[in-house]
């Protein structure tokens, strides 16, 4: 099963999944192979499976857009050529696991983890699935259905926060590789052939490409044994060639609004920034994200000032990674390396009344963090909460390894090591530096998904005030505040401000 | 379990259970303790190294909103627990699980609220005081009450746009005619709506709920059982029991079948909900165990319904089975997306055929084997870290205040016969305990019928 599907599936449950499978304490190893791998062996009873290839959506051809995510799914969602789909599933049901799949703009990834017990058996059949993949005619018809619903539905009809947030990556990456979502577009998608996914599979599932991840109470040799399989099945290719161009300048504010039937206003904002994890920058990034508005967390500024403060949503985060289906997931998903990463605010739905309001309030908070920095107060209590609780981050044996390959990827050391160790020696100057030089709230793109768009946009490019309306009266300084707020100027590019009826988005 | 009465001033380092775990589904050692006014404390030492999982179950979910207008408040109440005391601010609550590196957060679901705080075990003395403090000396003025009733708001409106959360929300109110399991966690949105004006009755629910004898402590992680309860009886000895009982209305019989359609205004495919009114949990009846099975066998990746509609045909392309356990009898329910229209007919009908089937047809024995293995397996593979482990625990300490119940749960799996599983087919999938809803884009719904 995809991974994206698994945990939109899971939302429509409405069940709380717990655990990551793996488990154990983990210690970097080193493969005595020539195939590049990260390998974790530690005694726990669970292995933990990550065949990462470095391609993704950015390398679809034009007019192919999610051909990359198709054909991880027709691996991992459908079957091997010595068995069909229905008799995998079958197979590993009674071992209580799967081979999911993941893609994103430069990454694919297959993952599993089994029982000891069940080694053998699930090694067969999962590394049928991916070196011997069926492609058959009856799954292509049933997974590229399914991802035209997953646009039509799972985002476009369902969840109108993910919506907003695909939508102004789409926007910011307007003519660049990154441009369209990792499914695809329903156009693209219904032009797709099988044997476009054969020759995606061919050319870019190669020995070169690969990494090959695994982690946990692994017998001796086992990695030899894979290498084996690899390189007796797998062409040894050469690296998938990318060229990123930079994405296009944004001047001033430019603005998406989704027009669709819903009851709230989802807003979402953002630019691109020169900084990934690669770079010297990112752990005072990262300490800014955290600060500004750590994912879920009760304890970041810009849920502070919205939504305990003021009661317009249910929170309000900041992200200098991409960090897709955010909702579902309490940390980041890994396996997400991108070479080009943004800076993003993602302000969950407030009553439509309030919805400029609440977008300028967001910029506002914006300017101002890049106006003023931070105080050394903020400073130290981020850094205490980040240097502790970066060990969640890798609880489970397959978060280890997701976040090894990572690394490996980035050029970094071991992540949590690497973050203590930089955080210990980042100065509030150098924070409040990265910030002047990396973020700014001028040019920035923005996407908001609401009923009356065109009103919205109207309201918008005046720029007439747009004053919140509370339940409750907070303190006087927080209705102070607010008329600066709601007066906040905009500086609209209004050539490039737009109303989207939902059923386009993603169209092509 | 062990009781004890000491004098709730001493520090008491108790002699408790510890319940060794050899060829139990729930492998660990762990410790269980009450205190005198009725707090339960279930301690897991583990091997995982520094951090420590502190889950707070309270046996108060939207089941306990018993009156008129008034559900949503367990909710509710998983918010303003994060809006201070007296001796600590939100803001200096904040402040403190900040410099601990605290994962903090809850949940609340029909029968419980659950608060999850994971952090090093270096700040455990702190987390404890910080918990002790909040669930007995809440203290939320009216404003910030209202504030805090428009973030639940917000909840609800970023929830709408999901068809599945609707479809709940219809089958239960349709489903359910006394028992509060009418409504959601989330509550009527009517009641959501009108929050504000209900302060004083914010101060009752809690008064009523955040007590001992409603509340279970599960500690799991790098910690040691004698420091655990040396920081409980300091910080929870004092805790005063209360004495509400809340009368859970009876849910009547169901007598006949019942179904409702929902218009949905924006474009969607077509949802189609089956639900049979299915028993309660228990560690001791074979019935809703020999359900859990069916609900997998029946209707998962691997059962013939599956294959056949979404697989082999293509005429759906979701479908699953929910069937979480409840205190009371609640419903057995299975959820299809279906591609188009005009097959919704179809689908429902094969929905109810299934179910049918085991009426009528044995369980082939190995198809058995096989689902009492994915459970086995599915559990071992979930229990890989501390929070994992305490996280799992919560709905069960919350039904039955102790890990034992695992054990009986999965003994009684290990127990269920394909003549078990028949049996409990034809008590439970008879067509006067069925509801069905069906969820279509309101222009589609004319050619649904």
């Amino acid at each position: 099963m995809q991974l994206s599907n698994r945990l939109a599936l899971m939302s429509a449950v409405l069940i709380i999944a717990v655990a990551a499978p793996g488990a154990g304490i983990a210690r970097a190893g080193k493969a005595s192979i020539s195939m590049t791998s990260v390998l974790l062996p530690n005694t726990s009873p669970l292995v933990s499976f990550r065949f990462l290839f470095n391609v993704g959506s950015a390398s679809d051809p034009k007019g192919k857009e999610g051909i990359a995510a198709l054909t991880a799914s027709m691996i991992s969602d459908g079957g091997s050529r010595s068995m069909s789909y229905d008799q995998i599933v079958q197979a590993m049901y009674p071992m209580a696991t799967g081979f999911a799949s993941q893609v994103d703009k430069e990454m694919t990834v297959f993952a599993g983890t089994t029982h000891r017990d069940n080694l053998q058996k699930y090694y067969e059949i999962a590394s049928g699935m991916l070196l011997d993949p069926g492609f058959r005619a009856d799954d292509f018809n049933r997974l590229r259905t399914d991802a035209i619903t997953f646009l039509k539905e799972s985002l476009r009809g369902n969840n109108d926060e993910e919506l907003g947030k695909e939508a102004m990556y789409i926007s910011i990456y307007d003519g660049h590789p990154y441009g369209h979502q990792n499914v695809g577009t329903v156009e693209s998608l219904e032009k797709l052939t099988i044997e476009d996914v054969k020759r995606f599979y061919r050319d870019n599932y190669t020995q070169t490409n690969l990494v090959l991840g695994l982690a946990g109470g692994f017998p001796k040799n086992f990695e030899e044994k894979i290498e084996a399989d690899v390189s007796s099945k797998l062409p040894a290719g050469t690296a998938s060639k990318l060229t990123l161009p930079q994405p296009q300048k944004i001047s001033g504010l430019e603005m998406q609004v989704i027009e669709k039937d819903t009851p709230g206003t989802a807003i979402s904002f953002g630019f691109p920034i020169a900084v990934t994890r690669s770079d010297p920058d990112w752990p005072a990034l990262l300490l800014v994200q955290s600060y500004f508005g750590q994912h879920r967390s009760s304890n970041s500024y810009l849920y502070q000032r919205l939504r305990q403060i003021r009661g317009l949503n249910y929170g309000d985060y900041a992200y200098i990674e991409y960090f897709p289906r955010g909702m579902f997931l309490l940390a980041p998903d890994s396996n997400l390396g991108r070479r080009q990463q943004i800076f993003q605010v993602w302000i969950r739905p407030v009553e439509p009344k309030n919805g400029l309001f609440t977008l300028r309030a967001g910029l506002y908070e914006l300017n101002k963090l890049v106006k003023n920095g931070m105080s050394q107060e903020d400073f130290d209590t981020t850094r205490r909460f980040l240097t502790k609780n970066v060990n969640a981050l890798t609880k489970t044996q397959d978060s280890q390894l997701g976040y090894a390959l990572d690394s490996k990827y980035y050029g970094i050391t071991t992540f949590t090591d690497y973050v203590r160790d930089r955080l210990g020696k980042l100065t509030l100057d150098d924070v409040n530096r990265a910030i002047k030089k990396h973020l700014q709230a001028e040019n920035v793109k923005i996407a908001v998904v609401t009923k009356d768009a065109a009103a919205f946009k109207q309201a918008a490019v005046e720029g007439k005030p747009s004053p919140i309306s509370y339940t409750s009266m907070p303190p006087k300084e927080i209705l102070d505040e607010d008329k600066i707020i709601e007066a906040y100027k905009l500086n609209f590019n209004t050539k490039n401000v737009e109303v989207i009826p939902v059923a386009q988005v993603f169209q092509k | 379990m062990r009781l004890f009465k000491p004098s709730l001033l001493l520090l008491i380092i108790l002699m408790p259970l510890t319940t060794p775990a050899q060829n139990k589904i729930f492998p660990f050692k762990y410790f269980t303790d009450d205190l005198p006014n009725g707090l339960r404390v279930i301690t897991i030492p583990t091997d995982y190294p520094n951090i420590v999982a502190l889950y707070l179950a309270v046996n108060t979910g939207s089941r306990n909103e018993i009156e008129p207008g008034k559900s949503g408040f367990a909710h509710l109440f998983e918010h303003l627990m994060f809006r201070g005391t007296e001796k600590f601010s939100a803001e200096a609550y904040n402040e403190a699980l900040k410099n601990a590196g605290a994962d903090s957060n809850a949940y609340t679901s029909d029968d419980r609220t659950v608060y999850h705080t994971v952090f090093s075990k270096e700040d455990l003395d702190q987390i404890m005081m910080l918990e002790a403090d909040r669930f007995q000396n809440l203290k939320v003025p009216v404003d910030l009450f209202k504030t805090e009733t428009r973030a639940v708001l917000g909840e609800y409106n970023k929830n709408a746009s999901s068809p599945v959360r609707k479809i709940y929300e219809a089958l239960r109110e349709t489903a359910f005619k006394s028992h509060t399991y009418q409504h959601t966690a989330m509550g009527f949105l009517r009641d959501i709506e009108n929050m504000p004006n209900l302060y004083d009755y914010s101060l009752e629910f809690f008064n009523r709920y955040y007590r001992p004898e409603y509340t279970t402590i599960i500690v799991a992680g790098d910690v040691k059982h004698e420091n655990v309860m040396q920081l409980v009886n300091k910080y929870w000895a004092g805790w005063k029991r209360g004495s509400y009982v809340p009368q859970i209305p009876k849910e009547p019989d169901q007598t006949k079948s019942l179904s409702t359609e929902v218009a949905w205004p924006t474009p969607t495919l077509p949802w189609v909900a089956v639900s049979f009114k299915g028993p309660a949990y228990s560690d001791e009846q074979k019935d809703k165990p020999a359900l859990d099975l069916i609900s997998s066998l029946g209707f998962s990746q691997t059962s013939d319904l599956y294959q056949k509609l979404v697989i082999k045909e293509q005429k759906v392309d979701t479908l699953f089975a929910d069937f979480e356990d409840h205190s009371d009898p609640y419903l057995l329910t299975v959820v299809a997306r279906v591609k188009d229209p005009k097959d919704v007919d179809y689908t429902k009908a094969e929905i109810i055929k299934a179910f049918e089937s085991y009426r009528t047809t044995p369980v082939p024995a190995q198809k058995l084997t096989a689902v009492k293995s994915n459970l086995k397996y599915a559990f071992a593979l979930s229990l890989d870290n501390s929070e994992a482990i305490a996280a799992n625990l919560a709905p069960y300490i919350s039904l039955k205040r102790t890990p034992e119940t695992l054990n009986k749960l999965y003994d009684l799996y290990a127990s269920i016969t394909p003549e078990d599983i028949q049996q409990m087919a034809k008590k439970y999938f008879v067509e006067s305990k069925r509801t069905t809803v069906v969820l279509a884009h309101k222009e589609k719904q004319n050619a649904v019928k």
